[in-house]
């Protein structure tokens, strides 16, 4: 049974992050599209999935394999204090710590992941390494729709299902976005859960943006046994805040002069007050 | 340094190799691309099963699931041939397993992640395809990389074991079948980056890596026996090589000549001529080994042949260059 408080307190913290990712792009650009989609995922990711460790840190992995997506990580790492807003604001900026696709062993991080496609075979190898030594730890690892055009990708689920890895868990965001436009126009990837299913995953399709969904996949997700398991999520660009989505629904990167920041802030903080009302009353 | 008397042989030495790094090492992980039998990986196979991990033909996959093991903790080592390891993983070799430690990246020590490339250069029949010409270049690019091009069965061993406690991307050139034991382990002591003397003399200055290092003392032989004093200079580790050694080794003879089982660009005879031009005044360098043009398919001695690398015509080129 679904806890009401715990997916409103999760949907407090979505926007939030979906505020942190604004005022973090708004310094100089950045991928705010898509962090502002992925918001609900991460903050169902680091605040309900994984599991914390003693050491303030998390005892299930996170890989993150399309690095320009870094931004749902430190948007929502602002949140649970391991960054601050301030070093975030350098986001973008020369010669920052908080590169706009991180190298591995930056906090948050754990592969260097801005050549695409290479994430989910480095997640599946974590995922055997851990269960080779006995080790509980999970791995999750988001990818995109547009990564799915890469070969080392079905090089990588092809290995997780022949390992019968069920402590690998794929988020694919299947937002039908990629550099040069629509994803089904340049080269189109779908039925995307049928060619997991093929290859001996156990898939769900979901929105992405739905909070008692996430959650009840990801319950599916750790209860799936002897098989990985890929969630697959129709986000669109700028999911949760209408006005941007409305102004610039074709951004891969959004430039700093490219829409007015104030009026998504805007949004996003009306969206806060009613959620914080709601909780509250 | 040398053993003498007859050569003897190691006939699969990967298979001893591997299997004695497992018993000693359990966080060690064997890697294959569906090539384990013919990198001689059997023993590991069959009686180490946990320790071998194949992920079908998809170098790739190789690389960058391997780059994943080594994030567990464990030490994954990818075996391949060593064209398909470079060539059609190079961007996982790069960015996959050698972004994670040493400077300019977040860590100064990272995970280990081992790759080693078998039949490289000409030691592979099937022209093009299956030759390596340009593996040593390629890893050599990648900063913070370790690269060795080991000469025999006693140098290889020595080299994994000292990869297997070396943090980052290290790449070895590995040798299969008939491998000649050719170092005297009792006085050969493998570190990385360090050079060996193999034969003292004065004049020519022979430098050579891995197989080269073999096809050297072979002309070196014919070379003595002619009455024509040299050196041999045998220099496993091509990054990060001890320059000073190089440097010294170079400005004590009147002309050095390389030779290497790679393409005479960007290998060997590129990184000698790099480090002595960077002084400048130092004496000539001839690069001896694969030219940038397709080399034939074919035997070893054929091959050897066709590229002038037989020992006799090694020798006699060698000679040349001091006329």
């Amino acid at each position: 049974m679904r806890n009401d408080h715990r997916v409103l307190d999760l949907e407090i913290l979505a926007a939030r992050i979906r505020r942190n990712v604004l005022e973090i792009c708004r310094q100089r650009g950045g991928y705010a599209a898509q962090g502002v989609a992925l918001s609900d995922i991460s903050a169902c990711l680091y605040f309900d999935e994984l599991r914390p460790d003693n050491e303030g840190w998390y005892h299930d992995r996170f890989v993150l394999s399309n690095g320009h997506d870094a931004i749902m990580t430190y948007a929502a790492l602002a949140e649970s204090g391991h960054y601050t807003m301030e070093e975030l604001r350098t986001y973008n900026a020369d010669g920052t710590k908080v590169d706009q696709s991180p190298l591995e062993g930056q906090l948050g991080f754990e592969i260097t992941a801005g050549s695409l496609g290479q994430g989910p075979s480095q997640a599946a190898g974590l995922a055997w390494g851990f269960r080779q030594q006995g080790m509980d730890q999970r791995v999750y690892c988001l990818f995109s729709d547009g990564e799915l055009q890469e070969g080392n990708v079905w090089e990588g689920i092809m290995f997780a299902a022949h390992q019968k890895l069920d402590n690998l868990c794929f988020i694919v965001d299947n937002n039908d976005m990629q550099a040069s436009g629509h994803a089904g126009d340049v080269m189109g990837v779908e039925p995307v859960d049928e060619k997991f299913t093929a290859f001996g995953f156990r898939a769900r399709r979901i929105s992405g943006t739905d909070m008692a969904e996430l959650l009840d996949t990801f319950e599916e997700a750790r209860n799936t046994k002897g098989k990985p398991f890929v969630m697959i999520c129709d986000t669109r660009l700028w999911d949760g805040i209408d006005c941007l989505k409305k102004a610039l629904p074709m951004a891969h990167y959004t430039a700093q002069s490219a829409i007015d920041w104030n009026k998504g802030i805007k949004e996003i903080e009306t969206t806060l007050t009613r959620l914080e009302a709601k909780r509250d009353g | 340094m040398l053993l003498k008397g007859a050569r003897s042989f190691d006939p699969a030495p990967f298979d001893e190799i591997s299997y004695d790094l497992c018993r000693r090492r359990k966080d060690v992980v064997i890697m294959s691309a569906d090539l384990s039998k013919y990198c001689q990986v059997v023993r590991v196979k069959n009686e180490l099963p946990s320790q071998h991990l194949d992920v079908g033909m998809a170098e790739q996959n190789l690389l960058s699931v391997a780059a994943g093991v080594a994030k567990s903790g464990l030490i994954p080592v990818a075996t391949c041939f060593a064209c398909y390891i470079t060539r059609r993983a190079y961007d996982q070799m790069m960015v996959c397993m050698g972004t994670g430690s040493g400077p300019g990246t977040n860590r100064e020590a990272g995970p280990t992640n081992i790759a080693i490339g078998f039949t490289p250069g000409i030691a592979n029949p099937a022209r093009i395809h299956h030759q390596a010409a340009e593996d040593l270049g390629m890893v050599r690019a990648i900063p913070n990389a370790t690269v060795i091009d080991p000469m025999d069965s006693t140098d290889f061993r020595a080299a994994l074991d000292a990869a297997v406690d070396r943090p980052g991307l290290t790449y070895i050139r590995g040798h299969r079948g008939d491998t000649p034991r050719l170092l005297d382990s009792s006085e050969f002591s493998f570190e990385i980056g360090k050079t060996y003397l193999l034969r003292k003399g004065k004049g020519i200055g022979i430098i050579a890596t891995g197989l080269g290092s073999q096809w050297a003392l072979e002309a070196s032989k014919l070379l003595s026996e002619q009455g024509v004093d040299h050196s041999l200079l045998h220099v496993p580790t091509i990054k990060p090589v001890n320059e000073d050694e190089i440097v010294d080794f170079a400005f004590a003879h009147n002309q050095i000549v390389t030779v290497e089982n790679h393409q005479i660009v960007t290998g060997l005879g590129s990184l000698v001529a790099e480090i002595i031009s960077d002084i400048g005044g130092g004496p000539r360098v001839k690069r001896f080994g694969l030219p940038n043009r397709w080399a034939p398919g074919g035997t070893m001695p054929y091959i050897r042949a066709q590229l002038g690398l037989d020992a006799k015509t090694l020798a006699n080129n060698i000679t040349e260059r001091v006329r």
